[in-house]
This record gives structure tokens, sequence and C-alpha cells, in this order.
């Protein structure tokens, strides 16, 4: 219990500290938004069309620093993160309908790459020096070696321009609505193979190498040899002994990468130009949309934060020793 | 549509299988429109679905095709002017007063009348809120007022002929039923708008928005084409593959070695990139030894501008040149006398040296020349990191400038960076391009009028080499006070002398309006022999030109 109280100290001080972060990055950055519209409209705006797009966009108002802070802290705790500079709606609204598109391809694409990957490196180490091990952690290492992008572009032009087999872009036709209706949701699904794929072929690796490599070191434990000693079946050594050990590691970067599932995987969302959050954080930034690029980063800092508190609630139920320690 | 432009994979592949879906092959049996068409831009983010027309980041979207101005002035045919919601318009007072007779049985889109009361509505929406006046008409605006039923008077303060362009081609009418009744109009989204052009919005998600055709539009028989799907496409790649399979017909980015990714996929495809502005190199006025005439002249004469559009620019963006005019596009503004002066700017070290040196400058022991104050001829150019074409432009600049003893290092910054230090005037020279308009002097006035900079370290609107000269202010003043084209012409040739002999700005390449069009199922495109508008999807109000010249094959 005490384990858990302190844990959870540490995560507000955490989310303290990035909220702070969170407010003083975008206000250090050259430029304002007003800078940005006056870069779209060069030319044609007099200065004083420029103070009055400043105003109304809530910026240069001398307001001090410490009472935005004060005011930008109580928004963030009521959830009220004002409007975008670029459109003028509701941030909330604009990421609610970026999110699901990032939730569906990056999160259910890390799951199964965790799932798969921590499962086959098990199965490496277990038959370690077979042919499976011998062959898959090699194949899925350098995997992990290429450059996403580029595992992209090759992807497109094998599956999509050579054999156009499946759509070079977008998460789903233009003529078609989203719906929950088979002919959207397979064109959707249709979408999303190629992405899903390159974001496997380049992740699956790490999980299996990290998993494997421990369970080797595992295996080598005395209370394996005890288990085996006792003449307990393969297959509860492997699962309830070897594994459950094994998966600490794992567990941590998985939780660790479903909070990032959360800020989108930029690339993914550009070479395939897929609807999503990383892209928009690009946008935000570049067009120093205060509002959007806070939401963003807090989404994002709480995401990890809370994902990193599950695994360390998990961690506590699988590892006894760290409930006890200290 | 941004020229965010990276190494695209130039990915062959004969495919334009009969897989493509959503070209839509028009039926054209019975009357009313048919067809679908995809229009390809990368704008470099998902739809945030605001049509709101004074937005400067939305109205792209918005003007031309949902919104409509009240003339169209295509910037190809010198000014020509066509008649949208207004019929008829006169100058009169000395130039400062411009009467609008605004169309008859024009309706918006939810069925009410559009008439004078709604223009008039709309410029004392823009004055009422000054962050809506994208174009600045109030700064030369007095009043505007509506006059008898379908008339509509603006008074200026001073003759500003040129400002008929903003005023009648750039501001889209809004209706007064709809707009007054918003408490903050520039906050106001506008995601379903209503409007009195030839398509609705209908619906918009943050991947597509779909244009359908205003069944009651009021041209007879217009459009011809029933939908215009407009995708997000976040960077060019994925935006030149849709045109390059033929997902897309109407594209409006750069496609990287364009002949074998796209022309050569069809004989439908096309491309055609008219030229509209320059793409400059800006020496700080307030920076020694820049403000000396001669090491501008030094400079101009050291750019090799064939090398600079060949290699920098693939060809596409032709040379510029020293009058500050943009050639072909506004050839007939050109001042026989200024061509064959621009013709001495060509590219020539060794007379750049000669220049320096009879001007007292003498060459250090690196090969940089110093003037006579003690200062080594060696800056700094600010430079848009994003755009590789413009880095590698820099990079002939700057062998250039070697050759003739000046040296030139590039920073090439963010585009938060960049414009900080272009709109403050913290740079040594800027490499910039402006966005012109439909005669010279628009361009002229953006680089030269001194009402348009600020001091360094504030702001400035353009001119942001901070050049000031009485003479060239009242120049760009007169033209503002005539409507004769042959006086105008004649100012614009004076200018185009100050050009030449104070080199304020030095022109490296044109920009040009990005467009590749597919004529496999659409025909009325705009081409070379047919100028009709501004071919760029992202023109506005061209681009709603462009949609009502088309029609399913």
């Amino acid at each position: 219990m005490r384990y858990l109280i302190r844990r959870l100290g540490f995560f507000v001080l955490t989310l303290w500290a990035a909220l702070t972060i969170n407010f003083l990055i975008p206000r250090l950055m050259p430029g304002s938004p007003a800078t940005a519209i006056l870069a779209r409209f060069h030319g044609r705006l007099t200065p004083t069309a420029l103070h009055a797009i400043e105003a109304s966009l809530g910026i240069n108002t001398n307001q001090g620093i410490a009472s935005q802070y004060v005011q930008y802290i109580g928004n963030t705790v009521t959830l009220n993160f004002g409007d975008s500079v670029q459109s003028f709606q509701p941030v909330a609204k604009i990421v609610a309908q970026a999110i699901p598109w990032t939730l569906a391809l990056v999160g259910i694409t890390t799951i199964v790459a965790f799932i798969l990957g921590t499962g086959i490196g098990a199965i490496a180490a277990w038959k370690r020096g077979g042919k499976l091990d011998s062959i898959l952690p090699p194949v899925f290492v350098v995997g992990t070696g290429l450059p996403y992008f580029w595992v992209g572009m090759i992807l497109i032009i094998l599956f999509a321009e050579i054999n156009p087999w499946l759509p070079v872009a977008l998460g789903i036709d233009p003529g078609i609505d989203v719906a929950f209706n088979w002919p959207a949701i397979s064109n959707m699904l249709q979408h999303a193979i190629l992405p899903a794929g390159a974001l496997l072929i380049t992740s699956i690796g790490t999980w299996v190498l990290t998993m494997r490599n421990t369970m080797v070191t595992t295996l080598a434990e005395d209370y394996i040899r005890m288990a085996r000693a006792k003449g307990l079946p393969n297959r509860r050594i492997m699962v309830d002994y070897a594994a459950r050990n094994s998966i600490l590691p794992n567990l941590t970067g998985f939780a660790m990468s479903l909070g990032f599932v959360v800020s989108g995987a930029v690339l993914v969302e550009d070479v395939f130009n897929y609807p999503g959050v990383g892209f928009m954080l690009v946008q935000a930034v570049q067009n120093e949309d205060f509002p959007l690029m806070q939401c963003l980063f807090l989404l994002i800092t709480v995401a990890v934060l809370v994902a990193v508190l599950l695994a360390d609630i998990a961690t506590a139920l699988l590892d006894p020793r760290t409930r006890t320690a200290r | 549509m941004r020229r965010f432009r990276k190494l695209a994979l130039a990915a062959a592949g004969g495919l334009m299988a009969a897989v493509l879906a959503a070209c839509g092959s028009g039926t054209t049996s019975a009357a009313g429109p048919s067809g679908t068409l995809t229009i390809s831009n990368e704008s470099g983010g998902l739809w945030q679905c605001s049509f709101n027309p004074f937005n400067s980041s939305a109205n792209f979207l918005s003007v031309g095709n949902v919104y409509e101005p009240l003339v169209f002035v295509n910037a190809l045919q010198n000014d020509q002017t066509t008649p949208w919601l207004a019929t008829k318009w006169d100058w009169s007072n000395g130039n400062k007063t411009l009467t609008f007779t605004i169309r008859s049985g024009v309706k918006w889109n939810d069925g009410q009348a559009m008439g004078a009361a709604d223009v008039a509505f709309t410029y004392n929406l823009l004055k009422k809120n000054a962050a809506l006046d994208l174009n600045s008409v109030w700064s030369v605006l007095d009043s505007v007022a509506q006059q008898g039923t379908d008339q509509v008077v603006f008074n200026f303060k001073a003759p500003a002929v040129p400002y008929f362009f903003y005023i009648a081609d750039q501001i889209a009418i809004v209706p007064q039923h709809v707009w007054s009744t918003i408490a903050d109009p520039v906050h106001y989204t506008d995601a379903k708008p209503v409007a009195t052009g030839a398509y609705e919005v209908n619906p918009c998600t943050p991947q597509n928005i779909t244009f359908t055709a205003n069944k009651n539009y009021w041209q007879p028989g217009l459009p011809k084409v029933a939908k215009v799907l407009y995708p997000a496409f976040t960077s060019n790649d994925p935006a030149n593959n849709y045109l390059a399979t033929g997902q897309a017909q109407w594209g409006s980015q750069f496609i990287p070695n364009i002949d074998a990714f796209y022309a050569k996929k069809s004989p439908d495809h096309h491309y055609w990139f008219p030229p509209i502005a320059q793409v400059s190199l800006f020496p700080n006025e307030k920076v020694a030894p820049l403000n000396d005439p001669v090491v501008r002249k030094a400079l101009a004469l050291a750019i090799d501008r064939n090398k600079a559009s060949s290699v920098g620019e693939y060809g596409y963006e032709p040379a510029g040149n020293q009058m500050g005019i943009v050639t072909p596009t506004f050839q007939s503004w050109v001042d026989p006398a200024a061509q064959s002066a621009a013709a001495s700017f060509n590219y020539n070290p060794t007379k750049a040296s000669s220049m320096l040196e009879a001007a007292g400058y003498h060459k250090g022991s690196d090969g940089i020349y110093v003037s006579p104050a003690g200062k080594r001829l060696s800056f700094h150019v600010i430079n848009q990191g994003g755009y590789s074409d413009w880095v590698a432009t820099m990079q002939v600049v700057i062998q250039g400038a070697k050759a003739a003893g000046i040296e030139i290092i590039p920073d090439n910054l963010s585009a938060n960076d960049y414009n900080d230090k272009l709109f403050n005037g913290n740079f040594d020279l800027a490499y910039y391009a402006e966005t012109g308009g439909p005669a010279p002097y628009y361009e002229l006035r953006q680089w030269l009028y001194s009402a348009n900079t600020a001091p360094i370290g504030q702001q400035a609107s353009t001119n942001f080499e901070r050049y000031s000269d009485p003479q060239t202010d009242s120049l760009l003043d007169q033209y503002g006070a005539t409507a004769d084209p042959a006086a105008q012409k004649q100012i614009i040739a004076k200018l185009e002398q100050v050009m030449l002999t104070q080199v304020p700005v030095i022109p490296v390449t044109e920009s040009v309006d990005w467009y590749q069009y597919d004529t496999s199922h659409f025909t009325g495109w705009p081409t070379p022999q047919n100028q009709y508008a501004l071919p760029a999807a992202f023109q506005i109000p061209d681009m709603g030109q462009v949609l009502l010249h088309l029609s399913p094959k």
C-alpha cells in the first residue's frame, strides 16, 4: 500500500512539472500565432490589422506571465482548453475527431506487436538454438533497424503502386462517409493494412529481443532447475515460472508505448497521409496554435504518466519483491 | 499548396488500372450537373471544417466556390475583369468614389435574396472587426453605404484605384441576415455556410470536404460538375500519388521529376506553371555596407539567375530579372529602356568585382572585399529551411557571390524562426517571395512602399528590407490615383528604373502557380492558350472560376 501511495505522489509531482513545462515551452518559441497569420497573408495586412488579429487571438494582451499561468492551470484542471487559433473551433472537439483514428491504428498495432513479440521471444528462448530461435529474432531485429518511413514507402510502392491492391493514402476513401456499416468499415480496414504492417515490421523486433534475452537469463536460475527437478510440466515452467518473471521489463516498455500511442505516429501519418493526432501536433506547432498544442501535449503527458502508473501497479502484482522493497 | 518539399519517391510503375475509384466518368445524358472531381492540393494538415471567408487559414476553401466576391479580376490577363455579384462599377470624384451596381435575382442558398444591403453590410462588418479585414481595405476606405435599391458606394480617403482588386475580387460577400446575428464574427467557424456560390459544403470531415452543386445557383446551367471532393493531404507524396494514379484530377503542388512521375503516365495528364511573383534576395537597408547601392548592384551582378532556375528550381520556376517585373505574365508592362538596362545585370562576377573596386572596396587576403570603412563583405542570409528548392537555389547564389568576392553564409531556419527574423528586420539578407497581385504594381508596392515598413525590431507588414525613398513613395501614390492604363505604365517604367539604379530588392527566380490537370474526365481547364484564371486550387477566388468552367466529358 505504501508503495502505491509513493507511486501516486510521484505521479502528481510529475504531472505538475509536465504542466508547467507545457505552459513555458510554447512561449519560448520564436514568433507568435499572429506572426504565423501574417506569414500566410503577407503583403496585404497593415500593422493595424495585425494588432487587431493579435487582440482577437488573446495574445499580447499585457497580461502578466504569472496570471497567465494561474489561468492556464485553472483551465487545464477544468478541461477547458479554449479554441484553436486556426479555425476557432474548440480544441477538445478537434482532438476528439482525430484521436479515434490514432487509437485504432497505433493502439491495436502496439498491442498486437507486444503480444506477438513477447510470445515469439518466449518461445525462441525456451527452444534456444532451435530453428525458430535462429531465424525469427534476427529477422525481426533487422526490421527494427529499418527506418519506418522507408518501410512505409517500400510497402506503398509494392502494394499500392506496382500492384494497386491497397490505397496509397488517407484513412478512408474521400467519397465514403465514416459510418458503422460494412462498406465503410472494410474501406477503413483496407486503408489500415499498410500503415499497420509497416508499424509491425519496425516495432515487433524490440519485444522479441527483450523477451528472449531476459528469458534466457531467467531460464538459468536455480528455481527453474528446481521446478524441472520437481517434475513440473514444461508448459507450466515456461509460462508460470520463466515467462512471468521475464515479462517485467517488457511490461514497463509496453505501458510506456501505450502511453505514447496517444501522441500518434507522426511518420505513419505523414507517409500514409493517415488522419490522427500526430500530424495535428506538427501542424499546431507550425501555426503556433498554443491552445491546440497545449491540449495535445497534456494528453500525451497524462497518457504516458497513467500508463507508467498502471505498469507500476501491474509490476507490483506480478512481482511481490517490488511491494516490500525498502 | 505549401512548398514544404521532401525528396519524393519517384516511383515508376504503370498502374492506372481500372481499379481506380471515384473518378466518376460523367454520364452527361440529361441536363444538370454530373461527375465527381477530386482535388489534390497538399494543405499540410487535416481539415478543421471552418469556412469563415475572413479566416486566413480557412478562406482558400470557401472564397470563389461557396462565397462569391463582386468582380473577378484575372491576374494572368492584365487585370481583366468579369462581373460576378456586381454587374457594373464606376470610379468618380477624382477616383475617390467607387460605385457598384449589385446583380439582382441572386439568392443565398437558404432561399433569401442577396442585395446591396448585404454588400454594404459585409464591408462595414470588416470595419467593425479589423481582424476580419485581411486586405486592410479600411486603411484607404472612408465609408461604404447602400445607395438606392441596387447600388453600393465606396468612398476613399484618397484615390486608391489599385485597391479595386482587394475590394472587388478578394472579399467575399456574406449574408446580413446570418452574420448580423453572430456575436463574434472573428471566432465564427461557419461550418455550414449560407452563401451565393455554385457549391455547398455537404459534408465536411477532417479527412475530406465534399462540395455539392448548388441546385439553385443564379447562373443557369452552372455548375456542370456535380460533386467536388477535397481530401486533406498532409504531405506532398500521397497528394502526388493521387494525381499520378488518376484518383485526383486537379493538382496544385510541386512534383519532383514531373514528366516521368506524372505527365508520361497518361496523355491526359498536363501541367502548367504560370509565374505570378518573384523570389528575391532582400538586402537589409539598415545593415552597412548593404546600404551602399554599389554593394547591392555587385550582388545582383553576381547571381547566375539562369543557373538558379535550372539547378535550384528544376527549371519549373523561370529566372527573375532586375526590373522587378514578372515575365512573361506582365510582359506588356516592361519598358524597352528598362529591358536593355536589365540585360546589363546578367551574371558577370568580374564586372561585379571591378564595380566594387571602382567604389573604393579592396580585396582582403581571403578573397573577400572589404569596404572603405573596413567592413568585410560577409553576410548571413535567412532562408526557409523547409523549402528544399530555395535552399538549393541559395547554393547557386552563394557560389556566384563568392566568385565576385562577397561571402554569403546561409541560415536555413524553421518557418517560425524565419518569419520572426524577417518581419522584425533581424537579418543581413533574406530570401523571400511576396504574394504580388494582378499587375506589377502590387508586388513593387509590397517591396518598396515605406508606409509598409517598420523600424528594426518591430514587425513590418511588407518591405522587410526597410527601403525608404520619398520619390518612390510618391510614384506609388501617383499610380494609386490614376485609372488610366497609359499613365500607370509610365509610372511602372519609372519604378523599373528605381529597381535598376537603386537595387533595393534582387529578384532571383519567379515563383509560379503549381498546377496539374487531368483531361480524361473533365474539360474546360485553364491552359496556356486559355488563361481565364489563376489555375492553382488554392487561389481565391480563381478556383471558383475554374470550377464554373469545368464540365464532365
